[in-house]
């Protein structure tokens, strides 16, 4: 063996002795999901609530709580209405528990014209009550948000028409570190069922038919035609 | 000992891989995960998982009826002991978190896996003798990782069994508790055309199925017949194919299947220090940037000089792969999806998407002994959106290394397995047809329009009966759509005849983007087993399989009429 070689084969048995080797004496512990998701997607944005109040994303509005979050605009007029109307009915439906044990925050994608008194004003015009925040802030920040909560598209035109983001409410119990999405055009019951999970402990959860038939039976046979012998002609001779 | 030679041919082959990293990706993640640590990629062999051995026969429980899904449901389909027949096998699966190492410099990993293991045992069954399985849910409660649920559910992919037996997504069991799972193990309509092959489980709770697979919650589940033997190459029947792989004992005792090697292709995502992570704000389909093979991230896996058969699996939530061999040999592919193709088909590469399987016949007797081949990827794909495009090099998964000669008694027929109920058969009993749209909407997926939801059917086909459904997509994603209780044709794909990879019966079919747009597809819905003759009817979903997708309720559900 040349003496290069001969070094070469002992820093790839030095290398090779490191990957079998015993584990460091202090080996690195396990990541905490619930402060790995705080790091990776709650940011402490600045925020300015509807009634005027500058608030913190993270510290004052997300932290201990249980909330739905979707984004919004003011002037939305195609999927944005029914996604508001959808959680207007569920803010019905929670009754008392809004603000006590669920938080609502609607994040404006259009900061310069959504400011805190247009959002006010589109507050009280779809009624909502206490613990439903509307927000704004900086257009930057809000982006962040966005992307860092999952409500993009990958599809850069898609992505640059607001209105794509306004289909799903982000759900999370910040203590537990539980969080999932519900499509905001979902049915209202079933995301008022997905709420009332996130907030409860799952041993208290109503569950089974109790949960399945609040929406009735349901058979849709959409795209059902019956096929014509002309079309199975045709097949038999391409086949 | 390395010789100079040795280590001239390390130095080549890093060379030519640019030390084999990730293919470069584009950041565009809800979270800006970091990339994975660095690993010297070849230093593990290829694992290959047991093989799941029988016990004595039990008496076979009632369904649990009360595990919680995420969704707050319970399971729909709540049946007394299975009715097994007196040739049927028993097995009992735990469900368990264990330490799993998936590179000599990444830290034990605490996975999800049956029987511990990730991939879990491979199921080897021989068609006309029905499987019991008892899966037992030992996962913790509390389980500190954040990866997944401990609500399981099974399905046996491209299998046919009962409604109850199908892993329907509500249908699930809890930590503590067990289901009974019933395997006719036959082909749907009693023909020896549609044996099976290649076929896998894996976990299916309703909402959790992305995170529960990604932790580790899948295997191998093959089939056997009187044609594509157990015994294989060395079958002395006139009617074996003698595909290659044959059934040795180990020193230990234990079975082994050589020549035949099951590979399962993930890919999965770790932090600084080495931890497995997953990101439940990403809908769009989770992409990881090291490859994992049989649980082992670029392994290494020496061969003979002789012909292997290769079950190649895409295990993965989200990642499409085209894969090629570094020295330019093609492939026989002989199996896509569970079934045989009437024909082996010589290719250059092949592509496969999440959860299709392709099987592949691979010649090493011209290779010289020493050398060594790389499996590569060069699919790009940098979103769970679609795959990108083909590029150069690629990243190498597997190295073969050539290091001995064997005997290889196997044969690769011309025919493998004649089509005699194909479309010329079942088209003139047609008379419905489908159509569903998988689009994205909002921010979410839906096909025609609509989430998955308990409570509403979607398509009421008739037992035994053949369909016409066309698959749609637009806006530019890929969508791998599975359907449940079936296998199908692919009558055309975009108006053309399909590829040649395309033309046997499939479970699993890729439409969307500019790659795969729209396929027609032909099934048909077995009408009983013979092991246990019942009619089959009930609920069966459809969905998309990539698992987020399917988890924001890309799914649908048929509900099969007597």
């Amino acid at each position: 063996m040349t003496p290069v070689a001969a070094r070469l084969a002992v820093l790839l048995a030095v290398a090779a002795a490191g990957c079998s080797g015993p584990p460091p004496e202090t080996p690195p512990a396990p990541p905490n999901p619930v402060a790995t998701i705080r790091e990776q997607h709650l940011p402490n944005i600045e925020l300015v609530t509807h009634e005027g109040r500058h608030v913190r994303f993270y510290d004052d509005l997300v932290k201990g709580r249980v909330v739905a979050i979707n984004f919004m605009f003011a002037t939305c007029r195609n999927a944005c209405p029914e996604s508001t109307q959808h959680l207007v009915e569920v803010q019905r439906a929670l009754g008392d528990r809004m603000g006590r044990d669920v938080t609502f925050l609607s994040i404006s994608l259009d900061a310069e014209r959504d400011t805190p008194e247009v959002l006010r004003g589109y507050a009280e015009a779809h009624g909502a009550g206490p613990g439903w925040y509307f927000l704004t802030g900086k257009p930057d920040d809000i982006e962040m948000l966005r992307r860092k909560l999952g409500a993009y598209d990958l599809d850069p035109v898609v992505d640059a028409d607001r209105k794509q983001h306004t289909g799903l409410v982000i759900l999370g119990n910040e203590p537990v570190g539980r969080w999932k999405a519900i499509s905001a055009l979902s049915k209202p019951v079933r995301i008022r069922q997905a709420i009332e999970r996130t907030i409860l402990p799952a041993t208290e959860w109503p569950t089974g038919d109790a949960v399945v038939k609040e929406v009735p039976y349901e058979e849709n046979e959409r795209g059902k035609e019956l096929v014509t012998p002309a079309e199975i002609a045709a097949l038999l001779v391409h086949d | 000992m390395l010789t100079r030679r040795d280590i001239l041919k390390v130095g080549l082959a890093t060379g030519a891989y640019g030390l084999l990293g990730p293919v470069p990706r584009k950041r565009v993640f809800a979270s800006d995960l970091p990339p994975s640590p660095r690993t010297t990629p070849f230093v593990v062999e290829l694992p290959i998982a047991p093989i799941a051995q029988p016990v004595r026969p039990f008496a076979t429980k009632a369904d649990p009826g009360n595990c919680v899904n995420v969704d707050g449901t319970t399971a729909v389909h709540v049946h007394g002991p299975r009715v097994v027949t007196s040739n049927t096998q028993f097995f009992l699966i735990h469900e368990q978190a264990r330490p799993h190492s998936f590179h000599p410099q990444l830290p034990l990993n605490s996975i999800w896996g049956y029987n511990g293991m990730s991939p879990g045992p491979t199921f080897i069954a021989q068609s006309g003798t029905p499987f019991l399985i008892r899966f037992v849910n030992d996962l913790p409660q509390n389980d500190p990782v954040g990866i997944g649920e401990p609500i399981t559910a099974i399905h046996r992919h491209g299998g046919f069994q009962f409604e109850e037996d199908d892993g329907y997504p509500l249908d699930t069991f809890c930590t503590g508790q067990s289901r009974d799972y019933f395997y006719p193990n036959e082909p749907d309509d009693g023909l020896e055309e549609n044996e099976h092959s290649t076929l896998w489980y894996h976990d299916h709770a309703i909402d959790i199925t992305g995170p529960n697979v990604y932790r580790g919650l899948a295997g191998f589940y093959l089939n056997f017949d009187a044609v594509d033997s157990l015994a294989g190459e060395l079958d002395t029947s006139p009617r074996a194919l003698r595909l290659p792989g044959r059934m040795v004992r180990l020193a230990s005792g234990e079975q082994f299947r050589e020549f035949d090697v099951p590979i399962v292709i993930q890919d999965k995502q770790f932090d600084n220090n080495g931890f497995l992570v997953f990101d439940s704000f990403d809908h769009n389909g989770f992409l990881g940037d090291k490859f994992v093979l049989n649980g082992a991230i670029q392994p290494f896996f020496k061969v003979a000089r002789r012909k292997y058969r290769f079950r190649f699996l895409n295990g993965s939530n989200a990642r499409f792969y085209q894969l090629f061999l570094s020295n330019g040999q093609p492939f026989v592919a002989i199996a896509t999806d569970d079934l045989l193709l009437e024909h082996p088909v010589t290719v250059k590469s092949f592509e496969i998407g999440p959860a299709e399987r392709v099987e592949v016949v691979i010649d090493f007797k011209n290779a010289a002994l020493g050398q060594e081949i790389f499996l590569v990827n060069r699919l790009q794909q940098t979103d769970g959106r679609k795959p990108d495009q083909l590029v150069s090099p690629g990243t190498p998964l597997l190295k073969f290394i050539v290091d001995r000669d064997a005997a290889d008694p196997s044969r690769v027929p011309d025919t493998l397995r004649p089509v005699t109920e194909g479309p010329a058969q079942l088209l003139p009993r047609v008379k419905v047809k489908r159509e569903f749209d998988f689009e994205r909407s909002d921010g979410a997926w839906v096909i025609n329009g609509e989430f998955f939801d308990e409570n509403r059917i979607d398509a009421k086909p008739k037992r035994g009966t053949p369909e016409i459904w066309t698959l749609k997509s637009g806006g530019g994603w890929a969508h791998p759509i599975h359907i449940h209780l079936t296998g199908f044709f692919i009558l055309s794909r975009n108006g053309s005849t399909p590829p040649v990879l395309e033309r046997g019966r499939k479970d699993t079919v890729a439409i969307g983007g500019p790659d795969f747009g729209d396929v027609q597809i032909l099934l048909s819905f077995p009408a009983n087993f013979r092991a246990v003759p019942r009619p089959v009817t009930g609920r069966f979903v459809f969905h998309c399989h990539n698992i987020e997708h399917e988890d924001m309720r890309m799914m649908g559900q048929f509900d099969v009429q007597p």
